[in-house]
Parts: C-alpha cells; sequence; structure tokens
C-alpha cells in the first residue's frame, strides 16, 4: 500500500486560511502546539498502559485522537483510533505493537511538521 | 452590534486553538477554558459569553456536566450551548441534547459546518434577548398601570386629577387618555332632585311670570 500524505494538503491549507491579515501565523501556532503538547500525551498513555489502567489509556488516546484529526494526520489518527477502541474495551493485552505504532507515526508527523515550519 | 462572545472549553491545545481561530475568522469575540472546572466560572458570571462550545470529555468536570450546572442556574437569557463530541458517540451526543446542551458538532471540526451552527445560535440567543427585552418594556408599562390605579390624586371638590404633568384634568379626559374609555353625560336620580329640578322650576316661574305680563 503507498503511504498517503502525513498531513491532508487541504487541512493544512484550510488552517494557512484562517489566519486574519496581520497576525501571528494560526496553521503555524496550531503545529507548534502540535509538538509541545502530542509528546506529553503519548508518554501519560504509554505510562497508563504499563499501569494497566484501560481508562487513562482511553482517554489520552482520545486527545491524541482530536489533535491528530485537527492537523489531518490521517495515518496517526488511524492508530490513536484503534488505541481509544483497545482503551474503551479495557483489553491492554499486546499493547506494544500499538504503542510502537504511535511512536513510529508521531516522528512522521514530526518530521513532516519540521520540514513545514522551517 | 458589537460582536457576540463566544466560549471555547476543551483541554486539548490543538483543537481549542484551531475552533477558537474559526470562530474568530467569522467575526466572534473568542474566550477560552482548558477544562470543565474553568468553563463553569466562566458562565456561572452575571454577564456569561452567548455561546458555548463544550468539549464532551474533559478532566474535572465533562461537558454534559457544566450543561447541566447552567441549566439549574439560569438567567433570562440562556447560554446556547453546542457540545463538541467525536462522531462515533451517537448515544453521548443524546445524553447531552437531554442533559440541555442545544446542538453538538463533531470533532475535528469542519469550519464551515462549526460556524453555520455557531451562526444559528447566534440568531437564536438575538431572538431571545429582543423578546426578553420586550417582556421587560411590558412589565414596566403594566407596573405603571398599576400605579395609576393605586394612587391617583383627585381634587376633593371639583373631582378633578393631577396627571403626570402636573396638570388639572377633568375626570373625563384624563381617562380618555390613559384607558380609551369615552363618557356620556347624563345624571343620577339624587342629582336630578338636586340640581335639575331646581333649575327647571326656576325657568317654569320665569315664563310663568312672563305670560301673565302679557296677558295684563
Amino acid at each position: 500500500m503507498m503511504p498517503g500524505p502525513v498531513l491532508d494538503p487541504s487541512v493544512i491549507e484550510s488552517l494557512r486560511q484562517l489566519t486574519p491579515p496581520g497576525e501571528p501565523d494560526v496553521l503555524a501556532e496550531v503545529l507548534q502546539l502540535f509538538l509541545e503538547d502530542v509528546p506529553l500525551r503519548i508518554e501519560k498513555l504509554r505510562g497508563a498502559w504499563q499501569a494497566g489502567d484501560a481508562v487513562e489509556v482511553q482517554r489520552s488516546a482520545h486527545s491524541l485522537k482530536g489533535s491528530a484529526g485537527n492537523i489531518g494526520a490521517t495515518d496517526l489518527l488511524a492508530v490513536c483510533r484503534l488505541l481509544d477502541d483497545r482503551g474503551k474495551s479495557g483489553d491492554l493485552s499486546n499493547f506494544e505493537g500499538l504503542v510502537a505504532s504511535l511512536d513510529a507515526e508521531y516522528a512522521r508527523v514530526e518530521a513532516e511538521i519540521q520540514r513545514l515550519i522551517a | 452590534m458589537p460582536p457576540l462572545r463566544v466560549l471555547v472549553a476543551d483541554d486539548e491545545p490543538v483543537s481549542r486553538t484551531v475552533v477558537g481561530a474559526m470562530l474568530k475568522k467569522a467575526g466572534y469575540e473568542v474566550s477560552f477554558a482548558i477544562d470543565g472546572e474553568q468553563a463553569w466560572q466562566q458562565l456561572a458570571v452575571r454577564n456569561p459569553p452567548a455561546i458555548a462550545l463544550l468539549d464532551w470529555e474533559m478532566p474535572g468536570l465533562a461537558g454534559p456536566e457544566v450543561v447541566k450546572r447552567i441549566r439549574a442556574s439560569e438567567e433570562q437569557t440562556p447560554t446556547y450551548i453546542i457540545l463538541l463530541t467525536s462522531r462515533d458517540s451517537s448515544a453521548d451526543i443524546v445524553t447531552g441534547l437531554k442533559a440541555g446542551a442545544n446542538d453538538y458538532v463533531t470533532k475535528p471540526a469542519d469550519e464551515d459546518e462549526l460556524i453555520a451552527r455557531v451562526n444559528v445560535g447566534a440568531r437564536v440567543v438575538e431572538l431571545q434577548t429582543a423578546l426578553a427585552d420586550r417582556v421587560r418594556n411590558l412589565e414596566e408599562a403594566l407596573a405603571n398601570v398599576k400605579a395609576l390605579q393605586t394612587l391617583l390624586p383627585m381634587c376633593a371638590y371639583c373631582k378633578a386629577i393631577r396627571n403626570d404633568q402636573n396638570y388639572w384634568e377633568k375626570v373625563e379626559t384624563y381617562f380618555h387618555d390613559h384607558s380609551g374609555v369615552s363618557f356620556s353625560h347624563s345624571y343620577c336620580p339624587t342629582c336630578y332632585d338636586r340640581f335639575v329640578k331646581p333649575q327647571l322650576d326656576a325657568l317654569d316661574d320665569v315664563t310663568q311670570g312672563q305670560r301673565s305680563q302679557k296677558g295684563r
């Protein structure tokens, strides 16, 4: 399967359009916030998984889903959905693979953001 | 008219910032809350934001709980509440609407849809404000009418009434101006005997006197 774009270009474009004339760039602000906030939430999810706390796993996955969706990070969003569902079901067995995909997808998104705001 | 104020309450900074930017672009004045407790504090004031967008899953105080508290404590013009939810939670949506939310938007929010729904909220709020003003005016008018009924200065002799401009009016004029009542003039039996009959008798005397003079 050919991987799609890391960040959906139409979402990025509409974020770019949100900047009012003469104001700071909304797209840059949002991407910067993403880089600050999302790693913290990934660590929270990892901690919750290691502690066997499915409720907290679900909560973290849910907000990650929101962040990923807002910047059009399609593949990261898909992984977060899986994590959210698993958290909801309370079944945290064989979770390493999912957490590894989360880290990998985040790394791709981060690289793409660095490229965009460079 | 000044721009309507909209509160965006979401613990997730990326969503919060994006939704806030969409609203600002559409001309709304935006304030933010990072959890349910802050949202509640901003809404439980005397002049709260007209519209509130509340995230469903906030730590501390979740969206529906905030909605319940607001609805339990509301003033004349209620805040229009839109819940922000994930698209895969129709049971949650029903719970939220039952708790008293006016509408919901799924996350991540589509800009056109979000603004269209907030604009609907703005129309509802403006309508409610106009109605509340009208009710207030009517209540004031009613209070005035009652004051007139309960305390009306009247001359003890001629029965003239002192109006709001400190001018003594005939009782007919006063009531006609204030209530639209018209009067037809007549006399009661007591006044007939007291005033009308003596005058008629006097007239009779005069005409008889004239006749007897002619007869001479």
